[in-house]
Order: structure tokens, then C-alpha cells, then sequence
């Protein structure tokens, strides 16, 4: 009875305990087997690259613009009109758009887009016995299947954070022409406001989100089991806990870059 | 009383079963070995021997244990407690390189053929060679449509793994298992979803690829081969075996060669083997 209780309250905690064990162990072995040669993995780097860039750029495209126009465009510069202060909109976006939202909606477009494909995919070779076999073929799995899409969910991570700035940007610019404001003013607090310690704390952060997107997909790829349903549930576990890491990673960063850069708390 | 011995009695109803008694050198052997999953314990101190150049076979109903075993062989799982050896090695033990190198002393015929669904036939049976030989394409190319024309699959090289039916897929799968002419081949339950003829001719394909590579390792002087079927299929047993291994809830029942096993007084062994209701099986 008391051993049926302690198991219902404390079991579900042990088992998450161990997933998460299991991913920061398949992280340490991902990065060890990425550094030891032989470097094979190139071609299936390539491969995973331009998957995640085929697939991704076109949802980034229109959730960055409709993003960065519907919530900090219109609602800031809604704020600001009432002031008659519509050009620290700039000023605004440099927080809004490169601290935050486009390292999050891009986080987000790859963990819902390729992310889920990847644990999609391995999911699939699992219950069809695929990774077994490639393990009994002497083939290092880490190696060949969880290091390129690691490094390449980093890379397509990073520099989709480039093309969410950009469009970020651009939907600000947007939201000011619409409110009757001018392009020159927006510049001008843009570039006022932001510094190179945003660009890299931006760049920085997604690249690692897409190193928290790329563990949990693949770890739960890897080790779905009980057929299509349980590919299905592996899919769904896979976004939960990548959106969980990622919120929960962002918090650490921002407070890290905050204590560390204290400049960044002045809104110019 | 429970009708499964302890090892000390499985080894006396049917010889040592992880030592020579079994039929010579074993090629791999369970010593003491346990497995649980959660609170379900599947393997329960096992001890069990495959003898090397034998067609041994592991039978045991569904859901006791019998794939958890295969994976235990090639380290794909590892012991709670207990070993298990491969040509006298230690699987638990070895690091990850040496367990590399060591699983290319097998071949694995899983349930489904587990062909990689991006590569055709030709190039599925291709992969091992590649990946572990330096070998010039010309000459993989003569070995991999040598075995592909022994399971008859000599006008399939092109096809895709979705565009097999399931025999098919599994014939693919053992020619993809041979082509490293392995120490050891392991059959998951190879007559899963296949009618009884194509079984019948699945099982004397083995037989006759068993006798071939026996004879080219006479030649060689290598290792006879193993090869292990994990099944519950009686009528396989019978056509196939050499040496029998009944396994239930984790231990090791009976072990022997065939002929032993099929005139054993064992209460399970005997209905298990006759595909009888009665008797100490029932549906829980």
C-alpha cells in the first residue's frame, strides 16, 4: 500500500530524472564523438542542413513578420502613439526583436518544424529496428546520426536567427510607417539602443537552443517505442520538452548576459 | 510446485547448459544473468549455452524473454546482474571500440529484415562491406549478388524496402547477416508473418547456408558457425534444430540437442513442444 503510493507520487519524478540524465549524457557523448576522428559525418551534415533550411524558411519567413508586426509592432507603437514618442519604437525592437522574439520564434519554427522531423525520423528507424541493426553493424550511432543533426540544427539555428532579425526588423519598420512615423526616426533609436553585445548574445543564445532542440529530438527519436503511437507520443514529448528547455535556458542566459553586461539595462 | 529448475536442475535435465555438454565449445553463454525492466522482470537468472557449428534454437512462449536475449548478445542491452560471453569475452565488460569490433562477429536477421528504408536492396546488403572492409566495389559487388541470388533475391537489387513483401524483406535481411560471413548469426523469429511454405523454405535456406559456411570454415579453419533461431514456431524446431533451448519466465527449462528435447519427461517441455492445452502454460 505505502510502497503503491511512494511509487505513484515518486515514480513519474524518478523517470523525468532520468530522461534528463540520459539527455545531458547523450549531450557530453554527442560533443566527444563530434571532436574524435574520424569525421564522418560531413555528407549527413550537409544532408541535415539543408533539410532543416528547405523545410524551415519558409514558416520563419511568414512567423517573424507576422510576429514581430502583430506583437511588439502594433502593440508598442499603439503605446507609443499615445505619448507622441512613436520613433523609440527602434529603441524598443532592439529589445523585443533581437534580445527576444526572434531567438525565440526561430527556436520555436525549427523545434515545430525540424525538430519534430528529426524525431519523426528516428522514431520510425527505431521501431523498425533500423537503429538496431546499424548498432549490430558496428556502426556508432552517436556518431553517424546524432552528431550532424546536432551540429547542423546549431548552425541552421544560428543563422536563421540572422534572417529573423532581419525580418523582425523589417516588420518594425512596418508597424512605424503604418502609425504614421518615419523610417529615419526608427534608425535612429535602432541604432542608438543596440550594441554588438545584443548581436552576439542573440546569435549566441539560438545557436544554443538549437543544441537543446536537437538533443531532446534526437533522444527522443532514439528511444521511442511501442509502435506508430509511440512515435506519435515521442513527437509530441519531443516539442514539450524543447520548448521547456529552451524557456528554461533562456532564463539562465538572460540573467547571466543581464549581470555580466549591466549596460544592457539601460533602454536608450 | 514450479515446473521451471533451478540451474543446478536445468543443468541436470539437460546438460550444463552454458558448457561444452551442450554440443561443444558455446559461442556465446548467459551465466546467472538478470533483467528487469521496471518491475518486470524478464530475465531471471538465465543460464544458457549456444554451441558453436549447431543450428540451436531458443524457443519459449511469446513475452518470456527470447529477443531480450539476441539484444543481450550483441550488447544492445546489458545484464542487471550476471554476464554474458561471446567466444569466452565478457559483452557487459567491453568498451565501447572492442564492442564495435565485436559485433561484427555476428549476423542479425531481425523480425522485419530492419533494412534501411533509404537504400535499395543491393546497397542495404552492400552496408556491411563498406562500412568495415576495404574491399574495391567490383569485389563487394560479385560477394553481395552471390548472396543475394542464394536467398533468391538476385532481381530485386534495385528495389526499394518499402516495394518488398514481408518474405522478401526478411531473405534481404539474411543476405545483408552473411555477407561478413559471421562467427555467429542470430534469427529473430524468422517465421514471424510469413505463410508455412514460405517457412519451410525460409528454414531449409538456413539449414543449407549453415552447411555452406560449415564447410568453408572446415576449409578456412575458423570458428564453426552458430547460428541461433529465436522462435515459438514448433513445426521450425522440428525441421531445423540441431539443439534446443526451451526458455520460460526468464531461466532456462531444458537444454539440448534436438532429439533429446523432443522425448523429454518435462511437463512444459512436453506440452510446449506438442502445441498442447494442457498443462502447465495457460493464457496468463
Amino acid at each position: 500500500m505505502v510502497r503503491n503510493v511512494a511509487d505513484r507520487a515518486f515514480l513519474p519524478a524518478k523517470n523525468l530524472l532520468e530522461e534528463i540524465g540520459d539527455m545531458l549524457i547523450l549531450t557530453g557523448r554527442t560533443i566527444a564523438s563530434a571532436l574524435r576522428p574520424p569525421y564522418s559525418y560531413g555528407g549527413e551534415f550537409v544532408n541535415q542542413f539543408l533539410f532543416a533550411l528547405k523545410l524551415c524558411w519558409f514558416p520563419l519567413l511568414i512567423s517573424t513578420i507576422a510576429f514581430g508586426y502583430g506583437a511588439p509592432g502594433l502593440q508598442a507603437a499603439n503605446f507609443l502613439v499615445l505619448f507622441g514618442a512613436l520613433d523609440r519604437l527602434g529603441g524598443f525592437f532592439v529589445l523585443a526583436v533581437i534580445r527576444e522574439f526572434a531567438p525565440f520564434v526561430t527556436a520555436i519554427v525549427l523545434a515545430g518544424v525540424a525538430g519534430t522531423a528529426i524525431t519523426a525520423d528516428l522514431g520510425a528507424r527505431k521501431i523498425r529496428e533500423e537503429l538496431d541493426a546499424l548498432q549490430v553493424l558496428g556502426v556508432d550511432t552517436v556518431k553517424s546520426l546524432v552528431v550532424p543533426r546536432f551540429l547542423a540544427l546549431m548552425l541552421v539555428t544560428g543563422l536563421f536567427n540572422i534572417y529573423a532579425l532581419i525580418f523582425g526588423v523589417v516588420s518594425g519598420v512596418l508597424a512605424t510607417v503604418v502609425n504614421g512615423g518615419t523610417i529615419g526616426a526608427f534608425q535612429a533609436t535602432f541604432f542608438t539602443g543596440a550594441s554588438l553585445t545584443d548581436l552576439w548574445g542573440s546569435m549566441l543564445k539560438t545557436t544554443l537552443f538549437g543544441a537543446i532542440i536537437a538533443i531532446v529530438c534526437c533522444y527522443k527519436g532514439m528511444s521511442a517505442s511501442g509502435g506508430a503511437e509511440g512515435v506519435g507520443r515521442a513527437v509530441n514529448q519531443a516539442v514539450v520538452i524543447a520548448f521547456l528547455g529552451i524557456f528554461a535556458f533562456n532564463y539562465v542566459f538572460t540573467q547571466t548576459l543581464l549581470a555580466t553586461n549591466p549596460e544592457l539595462a539601460n533602454l536608450r | 510446485m514450479s515446473i521451471i529448475p533451478d540451474s543446478t536442475a536445468a543443468a541436470g535435465a539437460g546438460g550444463d547448459p552454458s558448457g561444452p555438454a551442450a554440443g561443444g565449445p558455446a559461442a556465446v553463454e548467459f551465466i546467472d544473468v538478470h533483467k528487469a525492466f521496471g518491475a518486470n522482470k524478464i530475465l531471471r537468472g538465465l543460464n544458457l549455452g549456444l554451441p558453436e557449428g549447431k543450428i540451436s534454437m531458443i524457443l519459449g512462449p511469446s513475452g518470456t524473454g527470447k529477443s531480450v536475449c539476441i539484444k543481450h548478445m550483441v550488447g544492445l542491452l546489458y545484464p542487471d546482474r550476471g554476464d554474458v560471453l561471446v567466444h569466452g569475452q565478457s559483452v557487459p565488460n567491453m568498451a565501447d571500440d572492442e564492442l564495435l569490433r565485436m559485433r561484427q562477429k555476428f549476423g542479425v536477421l531481425f523480425q522485419d529484415g530492419a533494412l534501411f528504408g533509404s537504400m535499395n536492396v543491393f546497397d542495404n546488403t552492400c552496408f556491411p562491406l563498406r562500412q568495415h572492409t576495404e574491399k574495391s566495389e567490383e569485389e563487394i559487388g560479385e560477394i553481395v549478388s552471390h548472396r543475394l541470388a542464394e536467398v533468391g533475391l538476385s532481381d530485386a537489387h534495385d528495389k526499394m524496402p518499402n516495394e518488398l513483401s514481408g518474405g522478401m524483406r526478411k531473405r534481404a535481411g539474411f543476405a545483408r547477416a552473411l555477407v561478413l560471413d559471421p562467427d555467429i548469426v542470430l534469427f529473430d523469429e524468422p517465421d514471424s508473418g510469413l505463410d508455412p511454405v514460405r517457412t519451410a523454405l525460409l528454414g531449409e535456406l538456413i539449414q543449407e547456408i549453415h552447411a555452406e559456411m560449415m564447410g568453408e570454415a572446415q576449409r578456412r579453419g575458423t570458428p564453426p558457425p552458430a547460428f541461433t533461431l529465436i522462435t515459438h514456431d514448433i513445426m521450425t524446431a522440428r525441421r531445423v534444430a540441431e539443439h534446443i533451448s526451451v526458455l520460460w519466465k526468464g531461466q532456462i527449462v531444458e537444454s539440448g540437442p534436438a532429439e533429446q528435447l523432443f522425448d523429454s519427461d518435462n511437463q512444459f517441455v512436453r506440452q510446449f513442444l506438442a502445441g498442447e492445452s494442457a498443462g502447465p502454460l495457460g493464457m496468463e
